[in-house]
């Protein structure tokens, strides 16, 4: 073997010892450090796609006028496109008009944050978010929007931060389910083959008997999620051998977030 | 150096790349990679040093942005996925005499088999550290689907850092190595 082989693998293997000696705190320091790095790409990469998206609108909407009516003329298209132009700048109003209604009507202290990136891992799910330290935001700080419960921060940069998302298996949420006096913890399920993936709501007691419909909230048990935040709606009740465990759909739909809230604290 | 230099910043734009394809419903949700396809190009392409330094830069970039953080908890250490790269990577590098021949079709089977590797390896270390393992048919796509993306992309790729490879003057052969 080479000088220069031996010599490269000592120093993967001394990167490796280092790596592995890593506890929390410093992997955490460390993601967030690099993270910061990264983040001009990956709010670039957002802002591309955004615009591709609009873009990939457009097209479609062009196509089916096309369909429609093969004779329009050229003024016709152009006022088309004009009006298909203030329609998403309406859409986009009326996103923000919403958001900012929750953010005052809300009794909890709430920073709005815009998500970056999606997950791009198979086992994990998780977003980024363009807020970080310098907005207040830390660890383990409920993440929502005016439809329900997001997740929680995990690690934080200077202004990008990873949200665990309520759909991860690794993100737990004491849980009661409304008109009865269930409790359990929601828990994402590990591997899911759709966009839109359920919640498992176990430990529930086997005489439950929880209806399709029915909403679970969080309970505030655990000191991460304020109680009466909206998890998700009963779609299923069974019964196993040591307990019941229902399938909740979530609240928010996760595979399509733009716009999500930080939960600071009370007002 | 040229070569290994491009390549190295090519990792990085695929690993961001990737954050914004989304995933295949179609297909239970598999995920599209492209940073191992181009990892394992550069295990046939590069010599043993280099090779070692991109896999290793991969992996980093990987464990950076897939650690999962919980509470006073790592669920899998940043390295598990350099040391995952490198040893896959190093299996590659035996086949290097094969593509130094031109048999391109290496490249491509091989680069699938490792994409589905490494989410294998990866789903395993989930499974040990959350206490159960279970397979399901969604399991098997998501590990196998990347795997079979990855091999019918493999041929661009190929074909694409062959040529980057001829306008940047890289020689593979071994006898070559000193003039990266």
């Amino acid at each position: 073997m080479k000088r220069s082989s031996i010599v490269a693998l000592l120093v993967f293997v001394a990167a490796l010892a280092f790596f592995f000696s890593l506890d929390a705190q410093k992997t955490r320091n460390l993601q967030a450090a690099v993270l910061q790095l990264l983040a001009p790409f990956l709010k670039t990469g957002s802002g591309l796609e955004k615009q591709i998206t609009s873009v990939r609108t457009g097209l479609k909407s062009l196509d089916q006028l096309e369909a429609e009516n093969n004779t329009l003329r050229v003024e016709n298209r152009s006022l088309k496109a004009t009006n298909q132009a203030l329609r998403d700048v309406e859409h986009e109003v009326n996103r923000l008009r919403n958001a900012l209604d929750y953010r005052q009507r809300s009794v909890f202290k709430l920073i709005p944050a815009e998500v970056v990136t999606r997950d791009a891992s198979t086992w994990w799910r998780t977003v980024t978010i363009n807020r970080g330290k310098d907005d207040g935001i830390e660890s383990d700080m409920p993440v929502v929007t005016d439809e329900g419960l997001v997740g929680k921060t995990t690690t934080v940069g200077a202004n990008i931060t990873i949200v665990l998302l309520v759909s991860d298996e690794n993100c737990r949420v004491a849980a009661s389910v409304e008109g009865t006096r269930e409790q359990g913890i929601g828990t994402g399920q590990r591997v899911a083959g759709t966009l839109t993936p359920l919640i498992d709501l176990n430990f529930l007691s086997k005489q439950a008997n929880l209806q399709p419909g029915q909403k679970a909230y969080t309970s505030g048990v655990g000191g991460v999620f304020p109680a009466g935040l909206f998890i998700g709606t009963v779609k299923s009740f069974r019964v196993r051998e040591l307990d019941g465990q229902a399938q909740l759909t979530p609240a928010v739909d996760l595979a399509k977030l733009e716009d999500v809230f930080v939960v600071t604290g009370r007002k | 150096m040229i070569f290994f230099a491009l390549l190295c910043a090519l990792v990085l734009v695929a690993q961001v790349v990737e954050y914004f394809v989304p995933p295949l419903e179609w297909m239970f949700n598999a995920h599209i990679y492209f940073v191992p396809v181009l990892v394992f190009y550069g295990a046939m392409a590069l010599p043993l040093p280099l090779m070692i330094l991109l896999a290793a830069w991969a992996g980093f970039l990987l464990d950076i942005l897939t650690a999962q953080v919980i509470g006073p908890h790592v669920e899998i250490s940043i390295g598990s996925a350099m040391l995952l790269y490198v040893v896959l990577a190093s299996i590659m590098h035996g086949l290097r005499p094969l593509f130094i021949r031109g048999r391109w079709e290496v490249h491509c089977i091989v680069s699938g088999f490792c994409t589905s590797a490494i989410l294998l390896a990866q789903y395993l270390m989930i499974c040990f550290r959350r206490g159960s393992i279970f397979f399901t048919r969604e399991t098997w796509w998501q590990i196998g689907g990347p795997g079979l993306l990855a091999m019918l992309m493999a041929p661009l790729v190929f074909w694409t850092l062959h040529w980057l490879a001829s306008a940047t003057r890289f020689d593979y052969s071994p006898e070559g190595e000193g003039r990266l």
